[in-house]
């Protein structure tokens, strides 16, 4: 899907300092469409990681300014950023998942927290679960699982309460070649529907030869967009 | 959020982590035990004093000069005493008769010997509903005033005692409840940060899917009440099935049974429980506000 022109995602001069002489992040503006599916590429240690991260606010820009959806974020107190990440899913590298707990409790977890009615998240989850190919593995524990398959765990739990944006950071980064194909796979499917996707990856072969969008970081300043 | 909802999860989160609960658990019965032992102990030491301080008599010795005609008046002006039940005139003769009971195999001791020689008295029997060493003294103190007497007896010593002995055993009953409290709050809340540890990744997965504080803390704070409420309800029953042992054991002995002792009062009880419930939720909530940075 292409992204249309209202930004669904800004950043005006943003700085990530994390100590005197680590910068992060250095002046970055950037603006992302509703519905555009973005590669965020570079090297290790480019800034990748910590712009998600500002993102979805876990950690707060030293200077400059986000704005998700026309909220700006440095004007949110603490208790407003449940509110944010329900906007937002996000997929890790590490998958950050529940391993003592079925496959089916991690991804009702994100519709636990929005107070879904039993019978409405059952239906809901089940339809994810599913749609990821895990349909025969609802009970697994995800401890049981594959790494491919834990990701789609995770990406089924990013996106089970429909965001409007999915921001994956390395989401491929222990797949191999086979897993990788099917995570970007879900990922354009996603997309398709409508999603905003933010993709921080180092490896290039997943948008060469694609339409896509690939702004490239690097020393925390956008080099190439 | 809904209650029912915040239950459930609780539950579910109990029957997950059954051990972890179990052991914490353990930790609060083990705490309130040694309260409740404590308790048991001053309450049935302090009513051990006061049965025993409450048999204590007043003797008032009148002067040997004190004319028949003045002792009905006396005996009016004591009975008139609040907190006193009985009063009894033991005349010089009278007080001869029981000397002279007391030595039935040596009456030669007494051989010679006036039988006005004792000083006529009232023995004053203090009112048991109304007993309090200072109380005791205080009549003491006032009927010594009166110029007709000429000395008080009242167990001086043993009413000082008592009194002192009273007043040891609040003060260190204050000072090991606060002991036992702070103990008790500091290892509970030390046990709920280890489970709060264990979870973090937990807490941190559940934060990054966009829930509330209310959300993450809920079942603890629930699973804790119901930790420091079981605890302590386990707690007291433990102590009563010792208790009840133990007059079972010895209980017909006529020893014990004049120590009128007694099992934790209702008020006593529900206050234990109360507090280790609260003690255990605010432990809890402390524990996981540095988690959630609230």
């Amino acid at each position: 899907m292409i992204g249309t022109e209202q930004p669904i995602i800004e950043l005006k001069k943003v700085s990530k300092r994390y100590a005197r002489d680590i910068l992060a992040l250095d002046e970055v503006d950037l603006k992302i469409s509703k519905g555009e599916f973005v590669f965020l590429t570079g090297p290790s240690g480019a800034g990748k990681s910590t712009l998600l991260k500002l993102l979805y606010l876990a950690e707060r820009p030293t200077s400059g300014s986000i704005n998700i959806e026309g909220l700006d974020l440095s004007g949110l107190s603490r208790s407003q950023i449940p509110q944010l990440r329900r906007k937002i899913g996000v997929i890790f590298q590490d998958f950050k998942l529940l391993h003592n707990r079925s496959v089916f409790e991690n991804v009702a977890l994100s519709l636990e927290v929005l107070g879904f009615k039993r019978e409405q998240l059952t239906k809901r989850v089940k339809q994810v679960i599913e749609g990821v190919g895990l349909g025969d593995k609802l009970y697994r524990k995800v401890i049981q699982l594959s790494g491919g398959e834990q990701q789609r765990v995770a990406i089924a739990r990013a996106v089970v309460n429909r965001p409007p944006i999915i921001l994956a950071d390395e989401p491929t980064g222990n797949l191999d070649r086979k897993r990788t194909r099917e995570v970007v796979a879900l990922m354009d499917e996603l997309n398709a529907r409508g999603a905003t996707i933010v993709f921080a990856t180092h490896d290039e072969t997943l948008f060469r030869n694609t339409h896509r969008r690939v702004i490239l970081l690097e020393n925390g300043k956008i080099k190439e967009d | 959020m809904p209650f029912g909802i915040i239950l459930k999860r609780a539950f579910r989160d109990i029957r997950q982590n059954l051990v972890t609960h179990l052991m914490t658990t353990l930790v609060v019965v083990l705490t309130c035990l040694i309260f409740v032992f404590f308790n048991l102990f001053s309450i049935n030491l302090q009513r051990i004093a006061d049965h025993f301080g409450k048999e204590l008599a007043i003797i008032v010795y009148l002067k040997k000069d004190v004319s028949q005609e003045k002792v009905p008046v006396l005996y009016q002006k004591i009975v008139s005493i609040k907190g006193i039940k009985e009063v009894k005139f033991v005349s010089s003769e009278d007080a001869f008769k029981r000397l002279e009971r007391y030595f039935s195999n040596e009456r030669e001791i007494l051989a010679g010997v006036d039988p006005t020689f004792l000083p006529p008295a009232f023995e004053i029997q203090i009112d048991k509903a109304l007993y309090n060493p200072n109380r005791v003294k205080e009549i003491a103190k006032e009927i010594s005033k009166w110029n007709e007497v000429d000395k008080v007896q009242y167990g001086k010593e043993w009413v000082d005692r008592l009194e002192n002995f009273s007043k040891m055993v609040r003060t260190a009953l204050i000072f090991c409840a606060a002991l036992l409290l702070v103990t008790a709050a500091f290892v509970v809340s030390n046990t709920i940060k280890l489970t709060v540890y264990a979870r973090q990744d937990e807490i941190e997965i559940m934060r990054l899917v966009g829930a509330t504080n209310g959300f993450i803390m809920g079942p603890y704070l629930v699973a804790s009440l119901l930790q420091g409420l079981l605890g302590s309800g386990a707690a007291v029953v433990l102590a009563f099935l010792a208790y009840s042992y133990l007059i079972k054991a010895f209980g017909n002995s006529s020893f014990w049974e004049s120590l009128h002792l007694q099992f934790l009062p209702a008020e006593n009880i529900i206050s234990i429980v109360v507090v280790s419930g609260l003690f255990c939720t605010l432990g809890t909530a402390m524990a996981l506000r540095r988690f959630l940075k609230l």
